[in-house]
């Protein structure tokens, strides 16, 4: 159990590689039951990184916070609903009271609700080593399906800054409302200038590709553009279009892909609309 | 890996223990405070019915770590109330017959106390969202949803209704219905009568036994489909220390076979494996761990052969072989009346193909069980459906006479007709005689999932003749049932599925061929129905494509046909007795459209096309 930030680092560094840090620990408990399992240095309990701030036009969201804390944060239900509804959406509520958005990341799996929010709103992610501090796009930190840039056993993800939208949604299809993974889930959000018109956009899909997939076509479609329904509707089918979808036991690709669409024009309209559910 | 202390406050009362640095809170629980009224279903966070309290918040305890909980308020369902003193959650479930098997009982009520504690007046989709990772596999959940809400309102009313509740094994009635009602007799609304027991998380399941001197069994499962076996080395197995026993075939004194119908499974594999799953050997070990290990160090020499997973291939006399006498288990077959002459004439034909899946039953306790040697015999403590018939074929393994084997059903976490065959019964079994020591084991959730039985695929192609009024005349069928690598329950399955093939309707001339077919697949067996859910599939849809044609409304086309006095030809033959088909439907057409079903209704003013029963 890690008393303080430095405390931790300290441990890692000692255990040289053969620590590895556990937080909320509901995947990783899992992992340690098959494969070595190693030395556990727990960072659940510092507060330092678990917190949601506003920075100026920024919103820090310490890698410590759960996923009950983002569902129920009010300064994220009224600045970014996106990962609210992403957080809202993941397990069960026992996996969502432990479970932190950290580990949503660095478990670097494709469909990782957080994550896919996170893509879209932009976030950068701060990593700590002993050597100090770095800050990456998250996007970075992806290698490969299940494969993190990220040394546990050496490093700390501590947390995730990224600009305030204008408007963000989520959207998510899954066989279950609870304890499911998703078939798809989508997550948009919106820049504006003055006039109204969409300065910049961000749209993320999982599991779609190893890391979240941004749809960087239909962003284009939008991007410079007064957001209507019709041109929402474009820059759906554009993602559709652009979306390599695969087969999975979850769903079959032609599935995926047409839903694609669909969830692409929910988000989005979600993201203009403020928390309205279509 | 390395050990720490944690202090734990559980239930109020304080403890310090040493555990290891990835211990869960779960196994700390259950293992070394032996409180085991907080079950394990997966140990993957997926059914909840681990969930406890953390400082009044629900968490996994299958996934949460003990040194995580170290120096935190632990709430268990035993620190919920009181044999004498019931919380009004475990009142309300007792009194809503919202407790089935058990199993799921102690998680959801934390779940719901953790509710009630932020907010003494849910909604009903509050009540379904804090139970959402809560999975029960018995009570279709309304119960319970309404037992939390009765809970809620006994508690602002002010708390406790301890009276209410009979004491355990004094039966009550709590609701009346009429004069016999009101004497305890039929109609009664009685309380369960080990609800008590499970409410209060002091039923005790097969997991939750232990005896001193007890050691943990695992077993080696074959990871082909279809091979034979060249050789089987345990040698390093058994030098590993803290084996008490391993066993493979060689050591089975008596019969290798058993089946509730057919003896065609063997204990353990002797010469040839045909389903991924399917038992090699079994090792007794001091801890679970320290089995799992020496499975892995035994060696198994296979020979691959080509499996076949599709039913409709394995019949033909070219598919691999799965026995000596083929792949058909069973056939039934029934032929009543002038089939061919009547479809050929028929005005009406309607001729279509189904196909079921396999489904796992899914239970949320998964197999368990202890063998406890004693003077001159075995007892078996463990999950059953079916006692008897499981002491004789343990027997029969033993060469013993059926006297030395006794098998005592422990309370069982659902089943639904998965733990009527023998599953981990005879490996506790041959160990314990093997070891003189009591051997437990209980099945992950995958290896229940791979190992045990599940219910048969079917693929049916069905055929309707009738007049152009839509009264059936003829019909035929056949079946052929996905059974597996063993028969298990599959001739029982096609026998019920051939005298239930058409339902509830009255049909003068009928063809029925039922097939049990071996494949590679996993073993279907015993579920809910026995065959009779996939036919029904079959008719039903049948019947409404009937309605369609002829222009009746589906309940309508099922007036004509359904059972009625008179008029109830099976493919058995008549029935005379207990036909309460026709009610049953009025019924159901009330429920759906209370404005035109009901006695005396329009049949007419049913159309209701494409909409479907
Ligand atoms: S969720 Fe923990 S045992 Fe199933
Ligand atoms: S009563 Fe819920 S699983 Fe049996």
């Amino acid at each position: 159990m890690a008393e303080s930030a430095d405390h931790a680092l300290a441990l890692l560094t000692e255990l040289d590689g053969t620590g590895r840090v556990i937080a909320g620990g509901t995947d990783l408990m899992l992992d340690q039951r098959v494969g070595n399992p190693r030395v556990l240095v727990d960072i659940s309990r510092l507060p330092e990184w678990r917190s949601i701030e506003h920075r100026g036009d920024r919103i820090r969201v310490g890698a410590l916070c759960t996923h009950n804390d983002l569902a129920t944060s009010a300064l994220l239900q009224e600045r970014a609903v996106a990962l609210v509804r992403a957080a809202a959406a993941v397990g069960s509520p026992q996996i969502r009271m432990v479970a932190t958005v950290g580990g949503n990341v660095v478990n670097a799996l494709p469909a990782a609700d957080t994550a896919i929010a996170l893509a879209a709103l932009g976030a950068t992610a701060e990593v700590r080593s002993a050597a100090g501090t770095r800050e990456v796009d998250l996007l970075s930190l992806y290698a490969g399906v299940g494969k993190s840039t990220i040394d546990p056993t050496r490093e700390i993800l501590t947390g995730f800054s990224f600009p305030i939208p204008g408007g963000s949604g989520f959207k998510r299809l899954a066989r279950r409302k609870a304890l499911a993974l998703p078939v798809l889930n989508v997550a948009a959000a919106v820049w504006m200038d003055d006039g109204l018109a969409c300065s910049d956009v961000r749209i993320s899909i999982g599991p779609v590709a190893p890391a979240p997939w941004r749809a960087l076509e239909a962003e284009h479609v939008l991007r410079g553009s007064v957001l209507t329904r019709e041109t929402i509707s474009r820059a759906a089918h554009t993602a559709m279009a652009t979306a390599v979808c695969r087969d999975s036991i979850r769903a079959c690709s032609l599935y995926r892909q047409s839903m694609v669409q669909v969830l692409v024009r929910r988000a989005l309209l979600q993201a203009l609309e403020g928390g309205c559910d279509e | 890996m390395n050990r720490q202390t944690a202090h734990l406050r559980v239930n109020g009362r304080v403890y310090e223990l040493e555990v290891d640095s990835g211990a869960t809170l779960l196994d700390t629980l259950r293992e070394d405070l032996g409180l085991t009224g907080t079950k394990r279903g997966c140990s993957e966070g997926e059914c909840g019915a681990c969930t406890v309290l953390v400082d009044g918040v629900t968490v996994n305890s299958c996934l949460y770590p003990t040194m995580k909980a170290s120096g935190h308020d632990i709430l268990t369902v035993e620190g919920l109330g009181t044999m004498e003193n019931l919380h009004p959650l475990q009142e309300a479930f007792l009194r809503g017959g919202a407790v089935q098997c058990g199993f799921c009982t102690p998680g959801m009520l934390l779940a719901a106390k953790a509710l009630l504690d932020g907010n003494p007046n849910p909604t009903e989709d509050e009540i379904r969202l804090a139970i959402s990772g809560n999975l029960c596999r018995c009570t279709g959940y309304a119960k319970i949803v309404s037992a939390v809400q009765d809970a809620a309102r006994t508690m602002a009313d002010g708390g406790s209704v301890g009276a209410h509740v009979p004491p355990l094994n004094v039966v009550e009635p709590v609701t009346v219905r009429g004069p016999a009602a009101s004497a305890g007799g039929v109609g009664a609304n009685v309380p369960r009568l080990e609800g008590k027991a499970k409410v209060l998380g002091a039923a005790r399941f097969a997991d939750d036994l232990s005896f001193p001197g007890m050691v943990h069994g695992k077993v080696l499962r074959s990871p082909h489909p279809h091979a034979l076996i060249r050789k089987i080395d345990v040698s390093r197995a058994v030098a590993l220390p803290g084996v008490a026993a391993v066993v493979t075939a060689a050591d089975i004194p008596g019969r290798n076979a058993f089946g509730i119908l057919i003896k065609d499974q063997p204990f353990l594999a002797a010469d040839k494996v045909r389903f991924v799953g399917e038992a090699i050997a079994a090792v007794a070990a001091e801890s679970g761990e320290i089995a799992r290990r020496a499975c892995s160090l035994i060696e198994v020499e296979y020979e691959l052969l080509p499996a076949v997973f599709d039913p409709i291939e394995a019949m033909t006399p070219t598919a691999p072989q799965l026995f000596a006498k083929g792949n058909i288990s069973a056939h039934r077959h029934i032929e009543r009346g002038q089939v061919t002459a009547v479809l050929a004439q028929a005005a009406v034909v309607i001729s279509e193909t189904f196909q079921t899946q396999l489904v796992e039953h899914a239970y949320i306790e998964p197999e368990a069980g202890v063998a406890v040697p004693d003077t001159g015999g075995i007892t078996a403590h463990v999950v059953s459906q079916c006692v008897h018939y499981h002491r004789s074929d343990l027997a029969a393994m033993l060469g013993w006479p059926v006297g030395r084997v006794r098998v005592v059903q422990t309370t069982v976490g659902g089943a639904f007709g998965g733990k009527i065959d023998l599953s981990l019964h005879p490996f506790i079994v041959l160990l314990a005689a093997k070891t003189g020591r009591p051997v437990k084991m209980v099945y992950t959730r995958e290896e229940s999932i791979t190992a045990t039985t599940k219910r048969h695929p079917f693929l049916i192609d069905m055929t309707f003749a009738a007049d152009r009024e839509g009264t059936l005349d003829a019909a035929m069928t056949r079946v052929i049932g996905d059974t597996g690598a063993y028969a298990s329950y599959g001739p029982a399955v096609v026998t019920r599925a051939a005298a239930t093939a058409f339902g509830p309707y009255h049909i003068p001339h009928v063809r029925v061929d039922t097939y049990a077919v071996h494949t590679n697949n996993p073993i279907a067996g015993a579920m809910r129905g026995f065959g009779v859910p996939q036919m029904a599939t079959a008719h039903e849809q049948l019947m409404d494509m009937l309605a369609e044609r002829v222009g009746l409304s589906p309940i309508e086309v099922r007036r004509r046909n359904g059972f009625a006095p008179g008029r109830a030809l099976a493919p058995t033959g008549d029935i005379r007795d207990g036909l309460g088909y026709l009610e049953t439907l009025e019924r159901a057409a009330f429920g759906l459209h209370p404005s035109v079903g009901g006695d005396g209704a329009d049949p007419q003013v049913l159309p209701l096309r494409g909409e479907r029963l």
